[in-house]
């Protein structure tokens, strides 16, 4: 009963995806045409394969988070439509790519489960030092793979065959098994772990080790790749998860002291991160300069008011970004409060699921990865839409499922596919 | 675990309550406060650049309309095919100088309803045509072109009304200027020099700016003494060379220093017909400030009248007036604190042509949709009665007597009955306002006009009512005869 509901939320989105491009073209004299009826089709079948893995393979998996990814991708996709439909045809290439890669951890995962994850956590976290370091590579050189430098940071690397170029951020994928190797660790540790605190001589070393690396790669993805969204993530699902697994309350004590102090000093040191810290501050008497992104979100979300100019009818092309970090401005202005409060909606629900999923959980593994991955989507929409509407500064994070961005939309479902495994397991 | 797990999803839904509160400030509570911000492009970019209604004259001239943008597909530009002879009161909508007038008074019939805001999607979903409404102004475009051609330039304003309906026949001010100047490409130049001109064309002379009427206003105060019996045209009064303010060392004296009729005595007819503001300043006293006040107040002055846009004051100040003869007696030649509008002098008029019935101004006599059928229409109504039928009568027969044989014999028309009376008030220094209002054909009223013409026009301190208002008013008359 259940999984049919699912199944016509699905089909609904698809259709969502659709209608905003109509009204996109609507709005720019156009009407209906291929354009279309290619998203649906895309939708429909980045969401119904996904839709048939679950099925097929993890049955027992929540049904509301398939259909909140969907929803999101959807409204997400008619704003990169209606802003820069050359990335928004991508994007669907990116849709189907990452349905793809969804179905196959899927797949993979269908009789051995999660456990390899656990085991193999070493590796997986090797993987994820090497992503990280993909992008400092040479912009140019004899090698096919670059780094590339984009808004002062170093996060793309480009994949050069000649005939093909692909450019992805393997950050976004390194994050997903960065929290599988926390949780594993933290999951097999927990015991000792407090040991941190309060080391015994001979033994502490082996196990800090491993934190202290974290904690180093954290700082360092701030200080090489000048990524202060990535950073800020990393240590605050880090120290999230610590905490999850310890009880101790003065590991998020020490991570925010942490972030204070490294946010503290990357304002001294970095004129990037200075700029943002006076966006965030003085937005609208920085308006010709540092703050002018953040003063025109507010003007445009402020002249969506509660319902929004129409998609199409805004001019969300005043904003900076838009289609990637900036979209819940450009949404707030075409969709009005009503669209960021269905946006926002739809976040807290798939949080809660996440977060349900965590807490229902047997196993300390499982139970650390859902509340990880939970906390690394629910962080994250935290720190952009709270930069968008200054409760932090901007960090520079897509909004996951939402924004532009093939390798965003990729780790994102894989990580849904994490969950729906986990939430299947769990079930049995 | 779940303890912890517990208080980070505690943290995770403060962190949500703060997204939305914060979401809440930006786009409900405080939306206006940045929404309006002088930086925020949006609300200007929004309308502009939109098809919009036309604005049609009362026989389907195109005063305004947009046509489809040649450089920008989807885009329109608004264009004013009459020019500057229809700037006021169709006024202009620009996307930099803002919109006024008519353009702005409907702005929100006028514009599309394409913009797909909730109501509008609600409408389109229920079938409504969203396509912009079309004004039918009750603008006759002849008259209108006679008004300002007749003006010539010369810095003033020409109202003409319907006595019988109150629908608005032309509403002319000048100097005007085309508005297809401000979609030009120095734009911004011509601006501040429209903005600088000590001429001030950006003022609506119409209903923006008040004069004191003058002799014009010999019209009120004839129509109160009449209509409270306290005097008919017959009734004579003393004829001095100067009359002695009560209470005052100061005089007031006939505007060539002599006497109105012998010397001896002259009635109320000859006074109005000559304009003695010597004979006036004694109707006024014995007539009263309360009396002439009521016809006033039933004329326009002292209201609030509903109207597109705010108008600027006409004024009798009847309660300073009480106990003041001495005031009252200047206020009843139209001068002192006595303020009047165009609009407000041509409703004075009016209601003489209409037996006494002052019919309510209107502009706009149908707002239609794209496919022609009307969506409102105006009902022609009474503003007020500002004197009894047989007054009106009695007053009229006097304003024809002006113009036949009195100080406008220059609005005189061959075959035709034409009412009038005329002013020359006080204007800057020694130039005067030279006022003419009145009516035709008095058998059967289809016009009531009011002409005024700021310092003396072209005719400087040598101007007249009757030299410089009633030709204008003549041509105008005989413009909306023949249409």
């Amino acid at each position: 009963m259940t999984r049919r509901w699912e199944g016509g939320l699905l089909v609904g989105a698809a259709a969502l995806a659709g209608f905003g491009v109509v009204l996109v073209n609507l709005a720019a004299g156009g009407g209906f045409d291929l354009e279309a009826g290619v998203t649906v089709l895309v939708f429909g079948l980045a969401f119904g394969l996904m839709f048939a893995a679950v099925q097929m393979w993890a049955p027992g998996a929540s049904p509301l988070l398939l259909p909140c990814a969907a929803l999101l991708a959807a409204i997400g996709f008619a704003e990169i439509y209606r802003l820069a439909p050359v990335r928004a045809g991508l994007q669907r290439w990116w849709l189907l790519i990452a349905s793809m890669a969804g179905c196959a951890i899927l797949f993979a995962l269908r009789k051995v489960g999660l456990e390899p994850l656990r085991r193999y956590r070493f590796l997986l976290i090797t993987l994820a030092g090497i992503m990280l370091l993909l992008p400092l590579l040479a912009t140019s050189g004899p090698l096919p793979i670059h780094g590339v430098e984009v808004n002062g940071s170093r996060l793309w690397v480009q994949i050069d065959l000649g005939a093909i170029q692909m450019f992805f951020q393997p950050g976004e994928v390194a994050k997903l098994l960065f929290v599988v190797f926390l949780a594993s660790y933290l999951a097999d540790r927990a015991a000792s772990v407090p040991a941190f605190v309060r080391p015994a001589p001979g033994l502490e070393m082996r196990q800090l080790a491993p934190l202290l690396l974290v904690w180093a790669a954290s700082v360092g993805v701030l200080v090489f790749q000048r990524d202060l969204g990535a950073s800020l993530l990393l240590l605050g699902v880090f120290v999230g998860m610590l905490y999850a697994a310890t009880g101790r309350k003065r590991y998020p004590l020490v991570g925010l002291g942490l972030m204070a102090v490294g946010a503290a000093a990357a304002v001294f040191l970095f004129p990037h991160v200075q700029r943002r810290f006076v966006a965030w501050l003085a937005p609208f008497a920085n308006f010709e300069d540092a703050g002018y992104q953040i003063a025109q979100a507010w003007f445009g979300m402020s002249s969506g008011s509660l319902s929004g100019s129409g998609l199409g009818l805004g001019r969300p092309d005043f904003i900076p970004l838009a289609e990637t970090d900036f979209i819940f401005a450009a949404l707030g202005e075409e969709l009005g409060f009503a669209g960021t409060a269905a946006l926002l909606g739809a976040f807290l629900l798939f949080v809660a699921v996440g977060l349900g999923i965590a807490l229902r959980s047997r196993d300390p593994f499982r139970k650390l990865l859902t509340g990880g991955l939970t906390l690394l989507v629910g962080l994250q929409t935290f720190l952009i839409i709270g930069g968008v509407l200054r409760l932090v500064p901007v960090t520079g994070l897509p909004l996951p499922f939402t924004s532009y961005g093939g390798s965003a939309m990729v780790a994102g479902f894989m990580l849904l596919a994490l969950m729906l495994r986990a939430s299947h397991e769990e079930s049995q | 675990m779940n303890g912890p797990l517990r208080r980070l999803a505690m943290l995770l839904m403060i962190g949500f309550a703060l997204m939305i509160g914060m979401a809440t400030w930006v786009q409900v509570i405080a939306a206006d406060r940045y929404r309006l911000d002088p930086r925020n492009p949006r609300p200007a970019l929004t309308q502009s650049g939109k098809e919009r209604g036309r604005i049609l004259a009362v026989d389907e001239t195109i005063l305004a309309e947009s046509i489809p943008d040649p450089d920008h597909r989807g885009s329109f530009l608004r264009v004013y095919p009459e020019g500057a002879p229809f700037t006021y009161p169709v006024g202009w909508s620009s996307r930099e100088f803002g919109e006024t007038g008519l353009e702005e008074a409907y702005s929100s019939q006028l514009r599309s309803r394409r913009d797909l805001t909730l109501s509008d999607l609600l409408a389109a979903l229920l079938g409504e045509d969203l396509r912009p409404h079309h004004l039918v102004t009750t603008i006759d475009p002849a008259v209108q072109q006679a008004a300002y051609e007749a003006l010539d330039g010369q810095t003033g304003a020409v109202v003409a009304i319907d006595p019988t309906t109150g629908a608005i026949l032309a509403m002319v001010s000048s100097p005007s200027f085309d508005p297809a100047i401000l979609e030009e490409e120095d734009a911004e130049t011509t601006w501040m020099e429209l903005s600088t001109d000590p001429s001030r064309p950006l003022l609506d002379r119409t209903t923006q700016e008040h004069y004191p009427p003058g002799s014009t206003f010999k019209t009120v105060v004839a129509g109160a003494a009449i209509d409270t019996g306290t005097a008919g045209p017959e009734t004579t009064f003393p004829d001095p060379t100067e009359f002695q303010l009560p209470g005052s060392t100061a005089t007031i004296s006939n505007f060539d220093g002599e006497v109105c009729n012998d010397g001896v005595e002259a009635t109320v007819e000859q006074a109005f017909v000559r304009s003695c503001n010597t004979i006036f300043a004694e109707v006024s006293i014995a007539t009263g400030a309360e009396e002439i006040g009521l016809t006033a107040d039933a004329s326009g002055f002292n209201r609030e009248i509903p109207f597109p846009w705010p108008l600027a004051a006409s004024v009798f100040p009847t309660a300073d007036l009480v106990d003041d003869p001495a005031a009252l007696a200047q206020s009843g030649i139209g001068e002192r604190d006595v303020r009047a509008t165009a609009l407000v002098m041509t409703m004075v008029a009016a209601g003489v042509a209409n037996q006494g019935v002052v019919m309510h101004p209107y502009l706009v006599s149908r707002i239609i949709d794209a496919t022609g059928a009307t969506v409102e229409e105006t009902q022609p109504i009474p503003f007020e009665r500002s004197m009894a039928a047989a007054t009106a009568g009695v007053v009229g027969e006097m304003m024809q007597k002006v113009v036949r044989e009195g100080t406008g014999t220059a609005a005189a028309i061959s075959g035709v009955r034409v009412a009038g009376k005329t002013g020359t008030s006080t204007g800057v220094g020694n130039l005067p306002n030279a006022w003419f209002i009145g009516y035709a054909p008095a058998e059967d009223p289809t016009i009531a006009v009011a002409v005024v013409v700021e310092a003396g026009g072209k005719a400087g301190e040598d101007a007249t009512g009757g030299s410089v208002a009633a030709p204008i008013a003549r041509q105008v008359i005989e413009a909306s005869l023949r249409s």
